[in-house]
């Protein structure tokens, strides 16, 4: 521990102890633990406890709980386990016979202080950071603390009761590490004391009429058996599997929730799954009895198992699609899907007992649509995958919801009314139809998918979140959309739906609502990004209004809105397709553009539209977009001027990328081979390197990136410093040749950065040389400047001498000043 | 039993990282996502890990409510809608949705620049989750689906802060999120209807405090400012929580204009600045003097009061007047808590020589303003969050005996359930209604009185209807009943001679009804029939047989506890 922080803790710890003095911020003590966790982890907690006699002291007046506040009392609970995870510590506090006045009946346990739920998971806290070796398992074992631990599972705070279950999850792991050792007993019955203890707790709760304690034993298993892979696991499922299967015997099935993650976690288990032991039968036995909504999730968890019977994955194919199949037959259409909406055959399941009212009709849809979403990716997903009818699916439902469809039946006709306008099952239906683009279709279907996706990106009762929905499942259709053999330009499908498209797309560009406006937005620039050069798409596009709104959605009054018409522009321009006739009033359209952007980012009163300029400018560097091209250092002069002096940090740190980019244009990347870059070579002479760094000068890029070095705001400075050393880099032949450097302008130029590190804003640099560039370059520590910019900007007030500070200060004035709020 | 069960995930007997779920109806709702100031690591944000242990976030949840935009009401918003996966609809008052992308932004900025935070979220994840708000309008009931709907009330506090109403059915909970009670120079006062909501869900920050005068205060506040500037020194003013400029903004600048002062007052060019714009873009949420001189002059747009210019850099003067709380881990708070050393970035040591001031300008209600709207909303049940564990206890207390409704404080993580009674619809046949009016008693909202009927069960569907109506409908045969009683009188005279005096007994007691002497003897009043006979074995007694309809059931217990009393002995 730092000698300054030791010096501290006595007079801390007193004022701890003492209970006239509140500690007025919570998080205070948080910290102070996070502080003796990392201390403990790095050393001896024993010699901490030696060197710091007044923790002990400070730990003391629990016995006294009545005394301190619920939280103090909490914090010294918890304290007192981090020390005594280290075994001879534990025993240091032991012979103190403090463990067992802190955790036992002696301590807040009895007492009125546990009715804090503070207190209670202080205490539970306490006792799992200590229960790491033998000798606490002995404690446990006689301090009675297991048979509070059972009883906290079912504590009022949710907290208290998943702590208790990790903690009992811990105890029977440790008890079960020392006969581990050799092979473990095959009988439950002769495994350690503490272990049958929890496991004979554990067979009472699963025999239990009361479903919460069903539940508790339930999550205890599971969290086991996703977190310890031993040998002993399997003898344990073996002696509980009954039990379990017991459960399913009961109507309803109690803890239903909890039964499937059990039973997917055993499923997971590398050691039980390869044996099966039942297991495969008390899955589909499971499936079978459980609830749609129930079995869903289960059958899911099943078809992502790596290995599992085919008969099983089938079963279990077939309740994830039964929603589905209920849809498809509502809707006179042949199923088509591998699972019948069958159940069992005694049994037969309708449309009407699966969808019974909308509430869980919706509720079913939305959970069988994200499941499918989720498992279609997967490599372990049921293979052939019926692409046709769940398109078909997707699209019914999409019907079902706009109205656009005519049931035959009667459950139709409930559907419809269920689903009618319903946005959660649109958004469901869409996600899922936007991850469907992966597959292959009939032609027919393709053709459907794109008239819904047309029919809601061009209705008017579309909200805004579906439309979002809508605009991004087109554009993953349209990206999947194969290209036709000949190459080159977009499928016919997709080129006439993109021709449809086009001309309601104004609509959305002129919704009331930014949202829309900023969705079709985005939706343009990465269209554009994609077919921008195909010239079907390019045809359409400037037949359309779509440029010229885009081009007035720059004067937006949401500045999200201008950001993404930025940023739609720059792409648009980059294409070649912001081309407005030459008038006298534009004379040369593309030169328009680079000046209004240029005046977006001198004038917007907003970050976003400024940052999207500067990430359009980059990009049209890179791309050596013909504006930038025609007089390079020009743009970059210009765009370096207005950027160095914005007020937002990330404009700044766009404008440093800006310069990099030309940098590595003019001086070639880091690792270059390439041949033509113009890289000073090894033993360049003076005059080609200086030559090189003209243009840099010229653009003043070197008075940006120095005082950029001082920034306020520190990712500024790293980039600075980025941008600096990989300057450095490139010249440091140069400099080694040149040796020290000094001269009038070399001294303006230090001269002028102490007073920038200073914090004083000061003059520009004027016309620098090259010269005193490199030689500044090699004098600064660059990476010292690094790795001090590496730190949070409140590591001083973060640290622990700071809070210790802290905490002193406040003791003393907090009647004063009492807790305010924002 | 139906039940409303709520959950505090963050604001249980804490301040900061506001975050409930409530149970109601079968609906899911969380109230609020914020954040907390005095972390930096995951304990920032609410353990969403507990929200549902199975499924999907958006498959739980039917929405999120956010009650305002400070960030310890909606900081982890954009963590839990893009990182987290929570994908269904968030609502919150239009000003809320216009000012929270800013604060959300500058939090990032802090997290990201300040701090050099990896994995934080991403302006693009602000605005996408910004895209998922649905903004509502003040007292605009909203329809989140066909059984759960919410509404939004006037919380004063800050700009668009609301209090929101969360009905299923007949059953309702209101969550006040941060309010006040008192207007400020801007803002008007809280205010809800009488609502009685099963459950009143109240921030309690002033659960024990009873403030001083406003006045007092802004007088002291302003008496500091003055004399510092007087001396010729400077004053800063680091206000953190947005909405409180404004409002210091306002007074400063009406006391510039009433002393005629000169001195030039700034504030900072970012947040203050952008949140002006929409505090002159939503004048009808301010207070009421505001909206009045808004034509003449927008009170926002500051005659005094400049935009803070880097130009203007310099040491800041001999004052700082820290108008609220600062968390363990900054600057200020080191500043208030009296230390005159500060170490700063690169281990430099400066020395505090200004003067400090706290001044708290935070506009919570007080203990009064939160008995205040307990009165007003009549809830049943009140659950205090949003405070510290001692102070709730005091106020549960005095709750509890004032309105004598139960109070409750559940700490993080710990659930209250409370048992609620489901009201069943029932409708009112039109007949029987205007049965009810022809007797000419106009409906009082407020005098609950009895209307008889025959209650009906079709199809799940409960209906009121007149007897006759429910003959009709259920196809049923009309029985007459009727009640009948003996009452024994001593009277040696003749049956005739006895009847004859119990009708003019009853003639002069009861004047407004129809009391007749028919011809074979028996007397009668309304539908009340009364038969004297002899007793079989006391000549010197009369048993009198009184019956009656169901209808009379009152007038007949009358007569008959009458008659039993006994003749008056002038009767003849």
């Amino acid at each position: 521990m730092d000698p300054e922080c030791s010096q501290l803790l006595p007079a801390l710890c007193a004022v701890l102890a003492d209970p006239r003095q509140p500690v007025a911020d919570d998080t205070c003590l948080e910290k102070l633990l996070d502080w003796f966790k990392t201390i403990a982890d790095a050393g001896s907690s024993l010699l901490l406890l030696q060197e710091n006699p007044c923790l002990v002291t400070l730990l003391c007046p629990v016995l006294k709980p009545q005394d301190l506040s619920p939280r103090v009392l909490a914090f010294l609970l918890r304290l007192a386990g981090i020390l005594a995870a280290q075994e001879d510590c534990f025993q240091h506090l032991q012979q103190g016979d403090l463990l067992p006045r802190l955790f036992g009946e002696a301590g807040p346990l009895g007492g009125a202080a546990w009715t804090a739920p503070t207190v209670r998971s202080g205490w539970i806290q306490g006792l799992c950071s200590l229960t790491q070796h033998p000798s606490a398992l002995c404690f446990l074992a006689h301090s009675g603390a297991v048979d509070t631990i059972f009883s906290l599972q079912g504590d009022s705070s949710l907290f208290v009761a998943s702590a208790a279950g990790q903690l009992l999850v811990h105890i029977l792991g440790l008890s079960m590490q020392a006969p581990a050792e050799g092979h473990p007993s095959l009988q439950p019955a002769h495994w350690p004391a503490c272990a049958q203890k929890i496991v004979g707790h554990i067979e009472e709760s699963l025999r239990a009429t009361a479903t919460p304690q069903v539940t508790q034993a339930l999550n205890v298993l599971t969290t086991m058996f996703s977190h310890c892979h031993d040998p002993w696991t399997q003898v344990l499922w073996v002696h509980l599997s009954p039990l379990v299967a017991c459960l399913l015997e009961k109507d309803p099935v109690p803890a239903a929730h909890s039964l499937v993650d059990l039973l997917l976690s055993v499923a997971r288990s590398p050691v039980l799954s390869s044996s099966s032991c039942g297991l495969w039968d008390t899955l589909a036995q499971t499936l079978s009895r459980l609830r749609a909504s129930q079995a869903g999730p289960l059958a899911l968890g099943i078809l992502k198992l790596q290995e599992c019977p085919k008969a099983l994955r089938a079963q279990a194919f077939a309740v994830l699609l039964q929603p589905l199949t209920c849809v498809l037959e509502a809707t006179t259409q042949a199923p088509g899907l591998p699972g019948s909406v069958g159940g069992t055959a005694d049994a037969p399941l309708t449309a009407g007992m699966l969808l019974p009212s909308k509430a869980a009709c919706v509720g079913l849809l939305c959970q069988t649509l994200a499941h499918l979403e989720l498992l279609q990716p997967l490599p372990q997903r049921p293979s052939p995958w019926p692409w046709a009818p769940l398109l078909s699916a997707a699209v019914t439902i999409l019907r079902l919801c706009n109205g656009s469809a005519t049931p035959t039946s009667d459950t139709g006709t409930h559907l419809c009314a269920f689903l009618a306008g319903c946005v959660r099952v649109q958004r469901a239906a869409l996600d899922f139809l936007g991850t469907l683009s992966q597959g292959t279709g009939p032609q027919e279907l393709v053709t459907q998918v794109f008239a819904i996706l047309l029919e809601y990106l061009t209705s008017p009762d579309s909200s805004p979140t579906v439309l979002k929905k809508a605009f991004q499942a087109t554009l993953q259709w349209l990206q999947s959309s194969p290209k036709p053999s000949g190459g080159g330009d977009l499928e016919p499908h997709a080129q006439l739906f993109l021709r449809e498209l086009l001309p309601v797309l104004p609509k959305r560009l002129c919704s009331p609502c930014w949202d829309v406006r900023d969705s079709g937005l985005e939706f343009l620039t990465q269209t554009v990004r994609r077919w921008g050069g195909q010239a079907g798409f390019r045809h359409a596009l400037l037949a359309s209004e779509v440029p010229e709104l885009t081009e007035q959605l720059l004067r937006d009054p949401e500045s999200y809105v201008r950001a993404s018409a930025v940023a739609a522009m720059g792409q648009l321009s980059s294409r070649g397709l912001h081309i407005i006739p030459a008038s006298p009033g534009h004379p040369g359209a593309q030169q328009s553009l680079l000046e209004e952007l240029l005046h977006i980012l001198s004038t917007d009163s907003e970050g976003f539209p400024r940052r999207a300029v500067m990430q359009v400018f980059t990009q049209w560097l890179r791309d050596s977009h013909a504006d930038v091209a025609a007089d390079t250092e020009h743009f970059v002069a210009r765009v370096l001027r207005v950027a160095s002096q914005d007020l937002d940090w990330e404009v700044r740190a766009q404008g440093l990328e800006l310069a990099l980019v030309f940098l590595e244009q003019t001086l070639g990347q880091p690792s270059s081979s390439c041949p033509y870059a113009m890289t000073p070579p090894a033993a360049a002479p003076p005059s080609l390197v200086a030559q090189a760094l003209q243009p840099f000068c010229r653009v003043q890029l070197f008075d940006f990136a120095f005082r950029a070095l001082f920034d306020c705001d520190r990712p500024v400075a790293q980039k600075s410093c980025d941008l600096l050393l990989f300057l450095r880099a490139k010249t440091a032949s140069y400099s080694d040749q040149q040796g020290s450097s000094s001269g009038p302008d070399v001294a303006s130029l230090e001269a002028a950065l102490q007073r920038w590190q200073a914090g004083d804003q000061g003059q520009p640099l004027g016309d620098l040389e090259p010269e005193a560039v490199v030689a500044v370059l090699r004098s600064l520590d660059l990476e010292g400047l690094r790795g001090a910019l590496a730190e949070s900007s409140d590591h001083a007030e973060q640290s622990p001498l700071s809070l210790l500070q802290d905490m002193l200060a406040t003791a003393g004035i907090l009647g004063e000043n009492e807790a305010d709020c924002y | 039993m139906p039940e409303i069960r709520v959950t505090p995930l963050g604001a249980g007997q804490d301040v900061g990282r506001s975050c409930i779920l409530v149970s109601i109806g079968g609906k899911n709702v969380m109230l609020d996502c914020g954040m907390h100031m005095g972390f930096n690591d995951d304990r920032r944000f609410p353990d969403f890990s507990y929200i549902t242990r199975n499924g999907r976030l958006t498959d739980f949840l039917d929405c999120v409510i956010i009650s305002h935009f400070h960030l310890d009401h909606c900081g982890a918003l954009p963590y839990f809608s893009e990182m987290v996966g929570y994908d269904g609809p968030i609502y919150m008052t239009h000003p809320t949705q216009a000012i929270c992308p800013i604060l959300l932004e500058d939090y990032r900025k802090i997290a990201v620049d300040k701090k050099g935070e990896a994995n934080f979220f991403t302006s693009q994840m602000i605005k996408d989750c910004m895209k998922k708000v649905v903004a509502v309008h003040l007292h605009q009931t909203v329809q989140v689906d066909d059984e759960l709907e919410i509404k939004a009330y006037y919380a004063g506090h800050v700009l668009g802060a609301a209090m929101f109403q969360i009905k299923v059915g007949s059953e309702s909970v209101v969550y006040t999120g941060d309010y006040n009670m008192t207007p400020d120079r801007h803002l008007g006062a809280a205010w809800i209807d009488k609502c009685r909501p099963n459950l009143l869900i109240t921030e309690s920050t002033y659960a024990t405090t009873i403030r001083d005068s406003k006045r007092c205060r802004e007088r002291d506040f302003l008496k500091k400012v003055h004399e510092a500037v007087e001396r010729g020194g400077k004053v800063l003013i680091p206000v953190f929580a947005l909405g409180r400029a404004q409002e210091l903004c306002i007074l400063l600048e009406t006391f510039w204009e009433r002393m005629n002062l000169k001195a030039p007052i700034y504030f900072s060019t970012g947040l203050t600045e952008k949140a002006n714009h929409y505090y002159k873009l939503f004048i009808t949420w301010t207070n009421q003097k505001i909206r009045k001189t808004f034509v003449q002059r927008n009170m926002f747009e500051f005659k005094h009061i400049k935009a803070f210019d880097r130009a203007f850099a310099d040491n800041p003067g001999p004052m700082v007047i820290m108008p609220g709380y600062c968390v363990q881990g900054t600057v200020g708070h080191k500043i208030l808590s009296g230390q005159r050393k500060l170490e700063m970035e690169g281990r430099q040591v400066l020395e505090v020589k200004m003067q400090v001031e706290y001044m708290s300008f935070s506009a919570h209600a007080d203990a009064k303003g939160i008995m205040q709207l307990v009165g007003q909303a009549e809830p049943e049940n009140v659950l205090l969050v949003h405070g510290e564990a001692k102070k709730m206890e005091f106020l549960k207390q005095k709750i509890e005996q004032e309105f004598r409704v139960n109070c409750y404080m559940p700490a993080n993580g710990e659930t209250v359930t409370l048992p609620t009674s489901p009201s069943i619809p029932v409708g009112i046949s039109l007949g029987l209604l205007k049965r009810e009016m022809a007797q000419g008693l106009l409906p009082d909202a407020k005098k609950p009185r009895l209307l008889h009927g025959t209650l009906i069960m079709k199809d799940s569907n409960f209906r009121l209807v007149s007897s006759e109506q429910a003959l009709k409908e259920l196809g049923l045969a009309e029985h007459q009943l009727r009640f009948t009683c003996r009452v024994h009188l001593h009277d040696p005279r003749k049956e005739q001679e006895t009847a004859l005096r119990v009708y003019s007994h009853l003639k002069s007691v009861l004047k407004d009804h129809c009391v007749q002497h028919l011809p074979d003897g028996s007397v009668t009043v309304e539908s009340i029939l009364i038969q004297a006979a002899a007793h079989s074995e006391d000549p010197g007694t009369k048993v009198l047989l009184v019956s009656w309809t169901y209808q009379d059931e009152e007038l007949g217990s009358y007569l008959t506890s009458l008659l039993k009393k006994g003749l008056p002995q002038g009767a003849t």
